[in-house]
């Protein structure tokens, strides 16, 4: 899913994106799609972040379209919760370079809804 | 702001502390701008219910904030190549956060230095352990 980076408005525009604003361009398009299907059936009450790794390979520009895409690499039932790690990779529609890679490790607790 | 020269760093440097309050107000301004509206975050009464203490911070919400204070510290959020945490506590609206850190590597050659982070709340909680930067510098 591609989300273009606001900011553009003239003379306020900033030179640099905040780096967690990965959570906009990255997470929340891939992640929405897991956690609100219904198939997968998971309770949102339950949901918590465990870990997050983020890496920059170049900067992000205001102005940049960014097409992420995410992948479950790995789901993990420990003590009546589950875990699930998904790779979250975010390429700038101009030329395909990464911008963004993020690693985020879900706990679900509970049963599902 | 203005980046520390690579060869300037040396190992054991420190980063911050780096000290927000955090409100209800921002925690639902970051729900609306992240688009995360997990009632957890929103819904006092309903945080009560699955057990929490009462609402919490989007845990991106304090990464956010260890990611000013490396981008603070080094010269821009540009300079951030990498930034990584565990959500280890809840930090809970109304609570103070302090973002803390170290320089544990510095490559002169590549121009980039490692640093160890991490975040505590004024209930002495560690919120934010395991972390990591890495940040790219000026030679």
């Amino acid at each position: 899913m591609a989300e273009a980076i606001g900011g553009a408005d003239g003379a306020n525009e900033p030179a640099s994106v905040p780096p967690t604003y990965a959570a906009v361009y990255c997470l929340a398009p891939t992640l929405a799609q897991l956690f609100t299907d219904p198939d997968v059936g998971i309770n949102l009450a339950g949901l918590i972040h465990g870990e997050q790794a983020f890496e920059w390979p170049v900067p992000v520009r205001p102005g940049d379209v960014v097409d992420a895409e995410a992948e479950i690499v790995n789901v993990e039932e420990k003590r009546g919760m589950t875990f699930v790690t998904l790779a979250v990779e975010g390429k700038r529609t101009t030329d395909g370079a990464v911008v963004c890679r993020g690693r985020s490790m879900m706990i679900v607790r509970g049963a599902p809804a | 702001m203005s980046a520390p020269a690579v060869s300037s760093l040396a190992v054991g440097d420190a980063l911050g502390p780096l000290e927000r309050r955090v409100t209800q107000e921002q925690i639902s301004a970051y729900a609306e701008a992240s688009g995360d509206f997990n009632p957890i975050h929103t819904d006092d009464e309903f945080a009560r219910s699955v057990g929490l203490p009462g609402t919490i911070a989007h845990g991106l919400l304090e990464m956010g904030i260890l990611a000013e204070a490396v981008s603070r510290w080094a010269g821009g959020s540009d300079r951030v190549a990498g930034l990584e945490c565990r959500f280890s506590k809840p930090l809970l609206a109304g609570d103070t956060i302090t973002c803390t850190g170290k320089v544990v590597a510095v490559d002169t050659a590549a121009g980039n230095a490692t640093l160890e982070v991490e975040a505590s709340s004024d209930r002495g909680e560690r919120v934010l352990t395991n972390g990591r930067a890495s940040v790219r510098l000026a030679s």
